[in-house]
């Protein structure tokens, strides 16, 4: 008999992508079609527009890199929530086109807890606390009774949104995180900035106007350089992450660390998180690069894990949620 | 090693700080240090360490004088930012919780709540309420303890915030237990805070449904 395989469409923000996942987590093919903005941040309405303009190409490119027709696919997974919902609906429209089509069933997956099963897979890890780090979330989570919990989280912004943020203030392009650890890793002059932990939950949002302060000050290229704010920006930051992290291990004993999310690249980050694994005798997975960003894999993967535990969605219970949580949702497939 | 002050052994390792069990002076004590984080550079962790060391040990000495059950402190040293604090003879609430009826944990959860109104009257935020930061001692008193993300407020918002961080931690790790403990909370924190101003803490629960409906992505809570 031939293996199954499931299509699997990440569309919740500027990625649209394709994965095509054997039932088993052999994956065929993968594709990304990213929207870079020429300046600012990520409109809506402009992402919608490339996604409209592509999404079929890119459907078409995975299953010929996968080498099998679409008549060769078994189930339609997509992203339902969270993210834009003008992004969101593309994904949903897309899907059901597909799975009336095609006549195969279709499942409606959330976008945060794919992050964390695809790195279950790809990392072969069984009960991990994770640090889910993007431009979209921030968030760390484990499972815990019938559910993936959220222990803690950001209050206001997003870390990946705060990078980005401040790199589009200095002029640098989108992706920004990137670059800002680049001029991070020239300096090591601290400069003060406010550290906010709330219990297992954080604000960026002081931080981030406390380093465009910096740059505003007389003092700016006279006392300190921008590889100076740079660097202190990544380091609060992520010392932040990391204590809350730490925080949520002590809390729910768990033996494992997995780091996903865009801003799981991070190398200082990385290393933090490399640092409590270790003193709490945790083990400690990275998501690899290609799976930690948003990606139609873990869709595909996620919605191959609902329907073997509980069968397709009906068209009518495919609606998307922009403001879903992951921890409203039931995970029949553990336990 | 100073004479009369004796560190024995491991008690706790915490996220933050290493709980060592010995003696002081002939006292049973806790020795709470807060221990370098390698992760984080010097100039920030110490700063950290610092502050949070004299603001838990100022928090802990203040609001023992208002009636709050929290340990003794003895001995304050910034320097290797450790406290000296006396020994609460117990178990964590988070581990006690399986082993009690319902009308027990409520009648627990209705005391912690008039001691964290007893705080919040005071304008002290506890920062960091969870069911491991709570001890149930033999004789079933109970005690608050660490008190590392302590401040100092008498903002409606603050208090908020406090009572919701603790609603997550209920719902996220006690979740079967949530509604009957965390009501029986709320009763003994309106009970306690009414006494003087009834206004204010129903305008703290009503603000506190507000913050959650503020969150990213959320619904209003609907779970039973």
């Amino acid at each position: 008999m031939k293996l199954k395989k499931v299509l699997g469409i990440e569309s919740t923000a500027h990625t649209w992508s394709v994965g095509i996942i054997g039932f088993d987590g052999t994956v065929y093919s993968l594709v990304n079609d990213m929207y870079i903005p020429e300046k600012g941040g990520i409109h809506p309405a402009l992402v919608k527009e490339q996604h409209l303009n592509n999404f079929m190409n890119i459907i078409n490119q995975a299953l010929l890199k996968a080498n099998i027709s679409i008549h060769d696919v078994d189930l339609i997974a997509f992203s339902k929530s969270p993210g834009l919902g003008p992004i969101l609906k593309i994904g949903a429209q897309a899907a059901r086109m597909l799975t009336q089509l095609l006549d195969i069933p279709i499942v409606a997956v959330n976008h945060c807890i794919a992050h964390i099963e695809i790195g279950r897979l790809m990392c072969k890890i069984e009960d991990p606390l994770t640090l889910y780090v993007s431009g979209g979330n921030t968030i760390v989570s484990a499972y815990e009774s019938g559910r993936y919990q959220i222990f803690g989280e950001t209050l206001d912004i997003p870390i990946g949104n705060l990078l980005d943020s401040f790199a589009r203030d200095i002029g640098l392009s989108h992706p920004g995180g990137p670059k800002i650890e680049k001029l991070a890793f020239k300096s090591n002059k601290y400069l003060s900035l406010p550290y906010v932990v709330k219990g297992m939950d954080l604000s960026f949002s002081g931080l981030y106007t406390a380093a465009k302060k910096l740059l505003e000050s007389k003092d700016y290229k006279k006392k300190y350089n921008l590889n100076d704010v740079a660097y202190s920006l990544q380091e609060t930051a992520f010392a932040m992450l990391t204590e809350v992290t730490e925080r949520a291990l002590a809390h729910t004993e768990k033996k494992e660390i997995l780091l996903t999310g865009g801003v799981a690249a991070n190398k200082r980050l990385q290393e933090m998180i490399k640092y409590i694994s270790a003193e709490h005798g945790a083990r400690f997975e990275v998501v690899p690069l290609k799976y930690a960003g948003d990606n139609g894999a873990m869709i595909g993967w996620t919605g191959l894990l609902r329907y073997e535990a509980e069968g397709g969605h009906t068209v009518l219970e495919t609606q998307i949620n922009p403001k879903e949580r992951m921890d409203q949702i039931t995970i029949p497939w553990r336990d | 090693m100073i004479d009369g002050i004796v560190i024995e052994k491991l008690f706790h390792k915490g996220a933050e700080a290493s709980l060592f069990y010995g003696h002081w002076f002939g006292k049973e004590v806790i020795f709470k240090i807060r221990s370098p984080k390698i992760y984080r550079i010097e100039k920030l962790d110490k700063k950290i360490r610092i502050i949070r060391t004299l603001n838990e040990a100022r928090a802990l000495i203040k609001v023992k004088n208002y009636g709050v059950n929290v340990p003794q402190v003895y001995e304050i040293d910034t320097e290797n930012s450790t406290i000296v604090m006396k020994y609460i003879k117990g178990e964590k609430l988070k581990d006690f919780m399986h082993s009690i009826e319902v009308d027990k944990k409520k009648q627990i959860f209705n005391e912690i709540g008039k001691f964290i109104a007893i705080l919040h009257k005071n304008g002290h935020i506890h920062g960091d309420i969870t069911t491991s930061n709570i001890i149930i001692t033999p004789i079933q008193e109970i005690f608050i303890i660490d008190f590392g993300l302590h401040n100092y407020s008498d903002s409606v918002e603050d208090k908020s915030v406090d009572l919701h961080l603790f609603k997550r931690v209920l719902l996220s790790s006690h979740g079967t237990d949530y509604k009957n403990c965390f009501d029986a909370f709320l009763g003994g924190y309106s009970t306690e805070y009414g006494r003087a101003k009834v206004n204010e803490s129903q305008e703290i629960i009503r603000n506190m449904i507000k913050i959650e409906t503020r969150g990213r992505y959320i619904k209003k809570e609907d779970r039973k």
